[in-house]
């Protein structure tokens, strides 16, 4: 059940989008993220959507695993569209059903809504989609040597990424820790199903502090590994795998680049009151 | 009717995704009370995974788990029921421990059961008794134990929950031979006062054949043998081919055989080896 969750799993294959180097993957998802956040449009919205369909077709993930993916979104998306739903109230009234209460809903409401769900949707396809075709060790080296300009500012690139390598890494043994420490406390008549939403927290100790304590003396394990073996990562090393950037990057870079700026001109330019090029939100 | 019951069990993890793995395939056998059963295999070949079947923390994809003839997975209530009556000591149990002493850790199951206050206090006692916990651990943190004292601390509290079914997996996992001998000691004192029925995970044929009155034989998730430990025993050969880690006097004893002398290839005590030896070297005497 709870090692459902497919958060920073990668699945391994040989698409193209497998194939692009992970640093110009990760400056892809920054202007596509920061597209989809610029689009006030329906117009915007549908080119950001196509494309992260584009990417998931690319990268030959089967819709299944992507859609299993999204449920576990699914109530933060019902709630943000519902939300948006009774916030905005621009538009025609399309149900008012007190005349004194200030609650109605209005077409602006629903076109928000709408516009909110796709846009929550696009957001997550193409960041699962960077973990799904990315190693972990090939995504903190490649944050790694993007951010490795702030060395200028005596920042210690090399510790970051190597803690971002080590957190990456646990997550799947920490959700099997949890499953264990779970069965186990139900095997001694734990019940986390009933009851009232405190004695529900309360149920969560007996699984929360071995958790934590074996939590940290993993950390501690694996802390003096390192130093035993004298681990110092910052100084002079030398890569193994040399990323180098080629034809297909630049391809994705370009494509990427023009819809950005297609999303900036229709979003910020007056196109004319052609419904798609009207503004949403 | 058998007291707990397995029939036909099939269970895959991770089911419609590519990592799907049938972890047992129709695996059935029945256990009366009061039996001791060793459960051996190979890593991998599904013992924890049956062991979590029979008190309901997995359930079945098919077949059925009946505890008294009972379905134990009809609804939520009857599963929790029957952890109480069907305890499970998990692998490694020592790393989940959780409460601020030792006490009231062993106290969670009972308190569960939602027993009065007197009745939970005993049963803790009787439990840190059994395995030996001396008093003055009790209202230690459990954090401050060592590494055994902790996995004393942590069978107990499975313990005084008095099941009548008491599963081990792997209790002695990572122990010497004192510490492993130390908690075979426990479980006898625990079957001998409440006559419980127990099944034993474990690597070591060894441990197993030395305490168990039968055997199960887990290959690949399936039951390959089920039967006395004799009876297991004397198919070494099969054993030693599924991976198992056979008695070192039961090696010798399939390689003499193998060699064309007449021995019995079901030892695995070293004394039966010495008779076995023995009587081989007085007839070779005799007829040479
Ligand atoms: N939570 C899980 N998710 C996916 N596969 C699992 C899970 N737990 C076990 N498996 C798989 O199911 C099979 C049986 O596992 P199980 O833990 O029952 O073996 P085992 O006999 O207890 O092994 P060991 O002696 O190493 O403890 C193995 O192939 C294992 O990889
Ligand atoms: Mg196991």
């Amino acid at each position: 059940m709870i090692r459902d969750i497919t958060i920073g799993q990668y699945f391994p294959g040989t698409s193209l989008i497998h194939k692009l180097d992970p640093r110009m993957k990760i400056v892809l998802l920054v202007l596509n993220i920061a597209a989809l956040f610029l689009c006030r449009n329906f117009f915007s919205l549908l080119l950001m959507f196509v494309m992260s369909v584009a990417w998931v077709l690319l990268s030959r993930i089967p819709f299944a695993t992507i859609l299993k993916g999204l449920k576990m979104i699914l109530v933060i998306l019902v709630f943000t569209a519902f939300l948006q739903i009774f916030y905005n109230d621009d538009g025609t009234v399309l149900w008012h059903p007190v005349e004194s209460w200030d609650f109605k809903i209005t077409t602006g409401g629903v076109f928000s809504a709408v516009f909110i769900a796709v846009r929550i949707i696009s957001l997550i396809l193409m960041s699962t989609l960077l973990t799904y075709t990315t190693s972990p060790t090939l995504l903190t080296d490649a944050i790694e040597r993007l951010l490795s300009p702030l060395k200028v500012f005596k920042i210690k690139v090399h510790s970051l990424a190597m803690m971002m390598t080590i957190a990456l890494r646990f997550i799947p043994t920490l959700i099997e820790e949890i499953d264990i420490i779970m069965s186990a406390q139900k095997a001694r008549g734990a019940d986390l199903e009933t009851g009232s939403l405190v004695q529900r927290a309360k149920a969560l100790v007996p699984i929360l502090v071995p958790l934590f304590v074996n939590s940290f003396r993993r950390a501690y394990e694996l802390a003096f590994a390192m130093e035993a073996r004298c681990y110092g990562g910052d100084e002079k090393r030398t890569r193994l795998r040399v990323m180098k950037l080629g034809g297909k990057d630049f391809a994705m870079l370009a494509v990427t680049l023009v819809c950005f700026a297609a999303v900036v001109v229709t979003s910020y330019v007056n196109m004319g009151s052609f419904f798609l090029f009207e503004k949403v939100i | 009717m058998a007291f707990l019951e397995v029939k036909n069990i099939n269970y895959s993890y991770s089911k419609g995704t590519p990592f799907e793995i049938a972890a047992l395939k129709n695996c059935s056998f029945a256990v009366e009370k009061g039996e001791y059963v060793g459960v051996i295999g190979h890593t991998g070949s599904g013992k924890s995974t049956l062991m979590q079947m029979l008190n309901a923390l997995q359930k079945p994809d098919s077949g059925a788990v009946l505890l008294d003839g009972k379905d134990i997975n009809t609804d939520k209530v009857t599963a929790r029921d029957t952890r109480f009556r069907v305890g499970l000591v998990f692998q490694y149990p020592e790393y989940q421990l959780f409460e601020e002493t030792v006490r009231k850790d062993i106290a969670y199951g009972p308190t569960n059961m939602k027993l009065s206050p007197e009745e939970i206090e005993q049963r803790v006692l009787e439990a840190a008794n059994i395995v030996g916990l001396p008093s003055d651990l009790l209202d230690k943190s459990p954090f401050d134990l060592s590494g055994g004292e902790k996995r004393r601390a942590a069978i107990a509290g499975v313990m005084a929950m008095k099941p009548e079914v008491l599963i081990l997996d792997e209790p002695a996992a990572g122990l010497d031979p004192i510490g492993r001998k130390v908690i075979m000691d426990m479980i006898n004192k625990y079957r001998a006062s409440t006559g419980a029925t127990v099944l034993l995970v474990s690597h070591s044929m060894e441990t197993v054949a030395a305490v168990a009155d039968r055997i199960l034989v887990l290959n690949k998730g399936t039951i390959a043998m089920d039967g006395t430990v004799d009876s297991v025993f004397s198919r070494a050969k099969e054993l030693i081919e599924m991976g198992l880690d056979v008695p070192a006097v039961t090696r010798i004893a399939v390689c003499l055989k193998e060699m064309g002398y007449e021995v019995n290839t079901g030892v695995y005590s070293v004394a039966d080896a010495a008779d076995m030896l023995l009587h081989l070297l007085g007839k070779k005497e005799g007829t040479a």
